[in-house]
């Protein structure tokens, strides 16, 4: 079946995506960057230029470079919003026949959807390109706020580009369909949305079967371009104040400065300070100057506090004209780069005293939200809608009351995992089977879905007998687990129904708590471990002084005797410091035993040939090297499960 | 009667047969193709995986190439200086060094060329009688290309028509 294109068409920028393996996917351009300027030119030879290579040549061609057409597609030249807009252009346009807008570009005039539709073209070669086959079908999507007209045009320029256009849609349904909306409860839900060059809001009301648009506002002339503005002119201004030299007129400055403002924007986002370094940025009359200045992220959400409060007051107008208040509001995403901004977050977070939804890239939600439309359209989501995840880890309880995970949260289902365990004790009969659910290292933090013992087990030192233990979730979330000891065949199993059945609120509850208790929790796991550690290292003191018998000098002896006393009065005590160095003290007095014995053989093999060798020797010698690989294994099975868990 | 139901109960099954093994065709061949596609995907993250810091350091390649120019037009009439300028052409070098060794190339251009925008990006224009109108009359930055793809373009003035 032919792929369907999902592509953001927007203002500044537009992005594609498509379904690959169930799973949406952005399509990057032929110049391999996830989005593309929408901008198109007719250079000076005739030749035409859309997305990026068109945008580097602007300056040159200002009057044939067409940007921000989606202001203008599908409105009439007599529109205020384009009588405002005219004047910011730099290319010509006029009223056309029917009284919409014409472009001039080049010698002739060409309507909106024209234009756009050059973008489209440019989409679509380079996803047919990147996905060697041809595509024709798309989803495209507009902002809620257009009109019949509006959408019918966006559609026209789809049409005119060569596809056929299965659906027009809105940007904010868009980004609330990536997020997998809850369909089955009747809910409002607000999309923020702070592009490069407009910010909107919407308010949606999710039904189960329809997605209606309440309410929309915004301001088209604000976005984060203004947010580099800010930083260039706290630049430019600082250098005029130290070195009395205007940086407005020299081009190179200029561009190197808004580099690096948009840089320094993006990286406080993450970091809390960054460094404006720009050396060599002018020659005043005394040499060379150098431009350095430190911003931190305080300093620069007071640069913008102005445009933050704007976003959150017209958000709460909205709202207000929607006959809303803002708690009715269920859930809120978070669309556009901008919306990467800490304070922005915040603020966000504030207003609506809830989380909003930003895990998928705000650059590219909507593109990818439009590929899913197009999925569900084409079949191709279909199956993947069915499968669900596990919301939460599943495990066993393992030695010392610790979460050992056998499946990690967010595995989509259908999955078996398995895992072998041992057990921990001298000829332990059996092994009890506690099924866990839940983030929390320690078993008892954890919810607990069953438990069952499989017992007959024969009669072995600790750490031999091999019990593999299953988890399977079929595609109904019923999770069947199977404890099978390895030498007798036995073995027991359950059947958990509903272990998914937790609601969405439990759920949240425990990953919370999870979160909460990280630190303490992984101080609880690691002292577990010590004292596990150090009861292994007893367990192997006494079975190798006993198994070497009198090839043990005494003086030897009597040392590993008192480390070992010493390191159980440190587990009695429960003083976990001590532990890890009394076990870490034992264990290389223990090593000076294994030196002597390898020592005492060599010298002894000297002494008689290799034949002489009796075979019980022999023999008891590959029984020790078998139990040191199960052992091996052993702890790399644990090691493995703890990786898991991060 | 119930001949007919169970016909069509069948009929239904086979229907239903039909579209989960179709389904289920569809989605391995899906998984296949997806993991051919990841593992091309993956190739070029590798490739491209060291393309911010390769980004970085041409920062500071362009560091030297201002340093190296503000040098040359107000420091070079101290002959003791030479030896300073011959160092900073060193350090230089050592950094072009690592860059090509990644992949890295310098977009040659000429003064005098016409502008080319898959390699060149117009910052400002001038007039300049000596060059036809659209010719690159000055580099501003120079550009870099890693593994095939544009990581900066050259950054250029460009001659204005003459009036």
């Amino acid at each position: 079946m032919a792929k369907i294109l999902g592509i953001d068409l927007g203002t500044t920028f537009s992005a594609m995506a498509t379904i690959e393996g169930g799973q949406p996917k952005i399509i990057e351009s032929a110049e391999g960057e996830r989005t593309t300027p929408s901008v198109v030119a007719q250079s000076k030879n005739g030749e035409r230029l859309a997305g990026t290579l068109a945008r580097r040549q602007s300056i040159t061609n200002p009057e044939n470079t067409i940007y921000s057409v989606k202001r203008l597609i599908g409105r009439k030249f007599s529109d205020p919003i384009v009588q405002k807009d005219k004047s910011l252009l730099s290319y010509e346009i006029k009223e056309g026949a029917n009284g919409g807008v014409e472009i001039k570009m080049g010698d002739r005039w060409y309507k909106p959807q024209e234009i756009s539709a050059m973008v489209l073209q440019k989409l679509k070669a380079d996803a047919e390109a990147k996905l060697g086959e041809k595509i024709t079908d798309a989803v495209i999507t507009c902002p809620a706020y257009f009109d019949d007209s509006q959408r019918k045009a966006t559609k026209d320029a789809g049409e005119i580009a060569g596809f056929n256009v299965k659906r027009v849609i809105n940007e904010p349904t868009a980004a609330a369909l990536a997020y997998g909306l809850d369909k089955n409860k009747d809910h409002e839900i607000v999309v923020y949305d702070f592009g490069g060059g407009t910010f909107d809001i919407s308010v949606l009301y999710v039904s189960p079967d329809t997605i209606e648009v309440k309410g929309t506002g915004g301001d088209t002339h604000l976005g984060g371009d203004d947010f580099d503005q800010k930083i260039m002119a706290w630049v430019i201004e600082n250098f005029k104040r130290d070195e009395a030299i205007d940086l407005h007129k020299d081009p190179l400055a200029l561009q190197r400065i808004k580099e690096a403002s948009e840089k320094a924007k993006k990286e406080l986002s993450s970091t809390m300070q960054v460094e404006i370094n720009l050396p060599f940025i002018t020659s005043g009359a005394s040499g060379p100057k150098h431009l350095s200045y430190s911003l931190n992220r305080s300093k620069l959400e007071e640069l913008v506090d102005d445009y933050i409060k704007e976003s959150i007051d017209l958000t709460k107008k909205t709202i207000k004209e929607c006959g809303l208040k803002v708690s009715d509001i269920e859930e809120i995403v978070l669309v556009g780069g901008q919306t990467r901004m800490p304070k922005i977050q915040e603020e966000v977070k504030k207003l609506f005293g809830k989380e909003p939804s930003k895990e998928i890239n705000p650059d590219e939600v909507v593109s990818i939200g439009a590929a899913i439309q197009g999925g569900i359209l084409s079949g191709d989501m279909k199956d993947v809608l069915l499968l669900d995840v596990t919301p939460l880890s599943l495990g066993i309880e393992t030695l010392g009351g610790v979460n050992t995970v056998l499946i990690p949260k967010n595995s989509t289902v259908p999955v078996t995992k398995g895992q072998t365990f041992s057990t921990a004790a001298e000829n332990q009969p059996s092994v009890e089977i506690h099924v866990l659910q839940g983030e929390r290292p320690m078993s008892g933090d954890n919810k607990s879905l069953g438990r069952f013992i499989l017992d007959g087990i024969p009669p072995a030192p600790r750490g031999i007998p091999q019990v593999e233990v299953t988890f399977d979730i079929d595609a109904n979330g019923i999770l069947n687990v199977t404890a099978k000891d390895k030498a007798t065949g036995k073995e027991q199993s359950i059947h958990i129904e509903g272990s998914s059945g937790l609601s969405k609120e439990e759920i949240e509850k425990l990953k919370q708590e999870a979160e909460l208790h990280k630190e303490e929790d992984e101080k609880k796991k690691e002292n577990i471990e010590i004292k596990n550690n150090a009861e292994s290292l007893l367990y192997t003191t006494e079975k190798t002084l006993k198994d070497a018998g009198e090839k043990v000098p005494s003086d030897l002896k009597t040392k590993i005797e008192d480390k070992a006393k010493e390191l159980k009065e440190a587990l009695q005590k429960d003083d976990f410091n001590e532990i890890k160095t009394k076990t870490e003290e034992l264990s290389q007095s223990l090593q000076e035993v294994g030196t002597h014995l390898y020592q005492q053989q060599k010298s002894e093999e000297e002494k008689k040939p290799e034949s002489e060798k009796s075979d019980e020797e022999t023999k008891k010698d590959k029984e020790d090297e078998d139990k040191e690989d199960k052992e091996d294994k052993e702890e790399k099975d644990a090691k493995d499960a703890d990786y898991e868990e991060k | 009667m119930t001949d007919i139901k169970k016909q069509k109960e069948l009929e239904k099954l086979k229907k239903e047969k039909d579209e989960y093994l179709k389904g289920w065709q569809r989605e391995r061949a899906d998984f296949i193709n997806y993991k051919k596609t990841e593992k091309e995907r993956f190739k070029e993250v590798v490739r491209f995986s060291n393309e911010r810091i390769v980004k970085s350091l041409i920062a500071i390649l362009d560091g030297f190439d201002l340093a190296i120019e503000s040098f040359l037009k107000e420091g070079k009439d101290k002959k003791e200086n030479d030896n300073y300028l011959k160092g900073i052409y060193l350090i230089k070098s050592q950094l072009q060094d690592i860059l090509e060794k990644e992949g890295v190339d310098e977009i040659k251009v000429k003064i005098g060329e016409k502008l080319n925008p898959a390699f060149h990006e117009v910052v400002a224009m001038a007039e300049d009688e000596k060059f036809d109108p659209d010719t690159i009359i000055k580099i501003l930055e120079k550009g870099y290309i890693l593994n095939d793809k544009v990581i900066r373009p050259c950054r250029v003035i460009l001659a204005k028509e003459n009036k």
